[in-house]
């Protein structure tokens, strides 16, 4: 279990991360999410002990980190690179010996990762050589090959193309299965919905939600109700339910008012008309993120540029 | 389960060792060594490069006994004299045109003469300087003494300088033969030597500190090792492989002057005893480290291989100073300012060294020396250490003293 107490990081004037707090659980998926420059790679490089923070506490199982520990971590930076002119895979069991990991059973876990990932053939070149993302995969496989029990991966899923994007997820979700816990930084609502059980968003160095992905939803959901219906509907009759509607001829798009429940909506409508399709809207993330972090950073996730200080 | 600093040791001195680079330059080496070492002596052998061996002087005003006199002493050194007249207007114009490379006018009054004038396009070879003013001097003398009354074959014994036969007395009571030319000779090897290297290999080293950082290596390595072991792994590994190739240099250049050596009639020789030869390998092992880890901390401090260019001339400064200064090291060994830089870390290996070549350094300052070279070692190996995890995090811009000293406090 990892947890992370009020932990607090400046760069001079720039609060890199100003008072994070969270905690992951065995066998977790937990997606730390947020826009570049949100302070996301400056917590992990706190978690894994190459920053230092300026206050607060990171606990590894309750107890500080220490060096010991992080031979049961596997880390995959943002700034991904392996020596250009040793052989992937001597570079790789390399990485592994330095994790202590045992030699044989490295050598074994490395032909399969390799195979899995389709780099088989590359074993004996040098990284040179690899693309983009070939060299995510190797890096991936670097994080992995000592077996830990904590995985850290920052950004894993940019510059990948779709086929290596499944390839990578369908691994991270097989070894949370095998009770991994897992630890990744994204800017991708998207990848984060399909894999996370839990997030935390955090903008500026700075909290903005954390909890079950399910629970978020739930919490920061609109709301919103889709109606398609045939017969006459009388908006004025919910008006107790409903705080704002888009009203169509044939369909209408209604916003619960508080307190309010989807169900008794439904009750209400199936007394006037004949309702077709009855749909309560589940928010995205990023509608959530957007939502939550206000109009000012609408359509920016992702591109906003760094603001001089890297994520 | 093997330290990973061992583990980082053998990573880096198998990059440094398994090379193509590397293995020519190994083997090529000793040709390159025994050609810069032993061509200038097969030259100065055969007199001189270009093969303008004699030295031809034109004698004004002498006559021919006389110039029978001198004629022998002045052969062996390699300057063969003839009669010649004419005023210095022609004699000027036939030295310029190469006809002969000086000439010496006597007085008409050689036995009061108190001057001679020699007149040449080169003044500059001493040792040449040297032999004439002693073989001319002496037989100005000799020639006095016959018009004094002596007779003559007792004034070549009379004549005869004795040669001064220079030993220096060691604290152990041991006197060896020895010169200011020996001790400048090995003092300037060991500077050379160590200049030589740094830049072949302290560089390297540097450029490697500084690979972990633009191959974007670092943060995967620092999420596996602490940044003292990583250092400590690189300098020594890339040292380790540094002093086998110089070990293997070394040893082949020592069998290839062996074996070739009397064919071509040169003869080297180290002239320094046993424990000169224990403190050229002990001062040359601190002042190696010492730079390495110099090198490396500013390759971690720097942003490009450019950017480590510029960091690193201070540094070569340092390693410059003791050959610039080499004559007042060995004249005045125990001046203040050159017991100061022979404990000041970056020139004490080298100046410490002369000075003990020279003779006489207490051995409470060699200890200090060595400890304080040490002593640094370790200090800029963890300062280095620092500067590499702070560095590492500000990719992307250049920074300048006062950052890295900020750094220091994080």
């Amino acid at each position: 279990m990892i947890e992370l107490r009020d932990v607090r990081k400046s760069f001079g004037e720039l609060k890199a991360v100003d008072g994070v707090s969270f905690r992951t659980g065995e066998g977790e998926v937990f997606g730390l999410l947020g826009p570049n420059g949100a302070g996301k790679s400056t917590t992990i490089k706190m978690i894994m002990n190459i920053l230092a923070p300026d206050s607060g506490s990171i606990l590894f199982n309750g107890t500080p980190i220490t060096e010991g520990d992080k031979d049961r971590i596997g880390y995959l930076p943002e700034e991904r690179g392996l020596y250009r002119k040793v052989r992937l895979g001597e570079m790789l069991l390399y990485l592994a010996s330095l994790k202590n990991a045992d030699p044989a059973v490295s050598a074994r876990r490395l032909d399969e990762w390799l195979e899995r990932f389709d780099l088989a053939q590359w074993k004996s070149r040098r990284p040179e050589e690899l693309s983009k993302g070939m060299a995510l995969k190797a890096q991936f496989i670097a994080a992995v090959l000592h077996d830990p029990e904590f995985i850290f991966l920052d950004e894993p899923f940019s510059g990948l193309d779709p086929v290596s994007t499944d390839v990578l997820r369908e691994a991270v979700l097989e070894l949370a299965g095998k009770g991994k816990t897992i630890l990744f930084s994204t800017h991708n609502m998207e990848v984060a919905e399909k894999i996370c059980s839990r997030i935390l968003i955090i903008d500026h160095g700075r909290e903005v939600i954390s909890g079950a992905l399910a629970d978020i939803k739930a919490r920061y959901g609109k709301n919103t109700i889709a109606v398609e219906f045939d017969g006459e509907l009388d908006l004025p009759k919910l008006s107790r339910l409903v705080s704002r509607a888009s009203r169509f001829p044939r369909y209408v798009e209604m916003e619960l008012a508080g307190g309010a429940n989807a169900q008794e909506v439904l009750a209400a409508l199936v007394g006037q008309v004949a309702v077709r399709r009855f749909e309560v809207l589940a928010p995205s993330l990023h509608g959530i993120f957007v939502q939550i972090v206000g109009k000012a950073e609408r359509g920016s996730l992702g591109e906003r540029s760094s603001q001089g200080a890297r994520s | 389960m093997k330290s990973k600093l061992w583990k980082i040791i053998r990573m880096e001195f198998r990059l440094t060792v398994a090379n193509k680079a590397f293995i020519v330059l190994t083997i090529l080496g000793p040709f390159l060594i025994a050609a810069v070492t032993v061509l200038p002596s097969v030259f100065s052998m055969k007199g001189g490069i270009g093969g303008s061996a004699e030295l031809k002087v034109a004698v004004v005003n002498a006559g021919p006994e006389y110039i029978e006199r001198l004629r022998m002493p002045l052969a062996q050194n390699g300057i063969r004299v003839f009669a010649a007249q004419g005023n210095t207007e022609s004699l000027d114009a036939e030295v310029l045109a190469g006809s002969f490379d000086s000439y010496l006018v006597l007085p008409d009054d050689l036995l009061s003469a108190t001057r001679v004038q020699y007149v040449s396009k080169n003044v500059a070879d001493f040792r040449l300087m040297g032999i004439m003013q002693g073989v001319i001097g002496q037989s100005i003398i000799a020639a006095r003494l016959l018009q004094a009354g002596l007779p003559a074959e007792t004034i070549a014994s009379l004549t005869q300088p004795p040669l001064i036969d220079i030993r220096q007395l060691a604290k152990s009571g041991e006197k060896q033969n020895r010169d200011f030319l020996t001790i400048l000779m090995t003092g300037l090897s060991l500077s050379m030597l160590l200049y030589m290297t740094t830049l072949l290999y302290g560089q390297a080293i540097g450029r490697s500190v500084l690979t972990e950082k633009t191959s974007k290596t670092v943060e995967i390595m620092l999420s596996s090792v602490r940044p003292l072991d990583l250092m400590f792994g690189k300098i020594l590994g890339k040292a380790a492989g540094s002093l086998l190739q110089y070990g293997l240099w070394v040893s082949l250049t020592a069998v290839f002057v062996k074996v070739f050596g009397p064919r071509l009639g040169v003869n080297i020789d180290f002239g320094g005893s046993l424990s000169t030869l224990g403190f050229l390998v002990l001062f040359f092992l601190l002042a190696f480290f010492l730079y390495c880890s110099l090198f490396a901390a500013l390759g971690a401090a720097s942003q490009d291989e450019q950017h480590l260019g510029q960091l690193t001339w201070p540094l070569i400064l340092f390693l410059v100073l003791p050959i610039v200064m080499i004559s007042p090291i060995i004249m005045s060994p125990h001046a203040p300012l050159i017991v100061g830089m022979s404990l000041f870390p970056l020139t004490a290996p080298v100046v410490m060294f002369l000075r003990i070549v020279v003779g006489g350094v207490p051995t409470w300052q060699i200890l200090a020396c060595i400890a304080l070279v040490l002593a640094t070692i370790a200090a800029v190996i963890a300062l280095s250490a620092k500067i590499f995890r702070v560095g590492l995090l500000m990719t992307g811009k250049r920074f300048t003293l006062g950052e890295v000293l900020r750094w220091l406090r994080y």
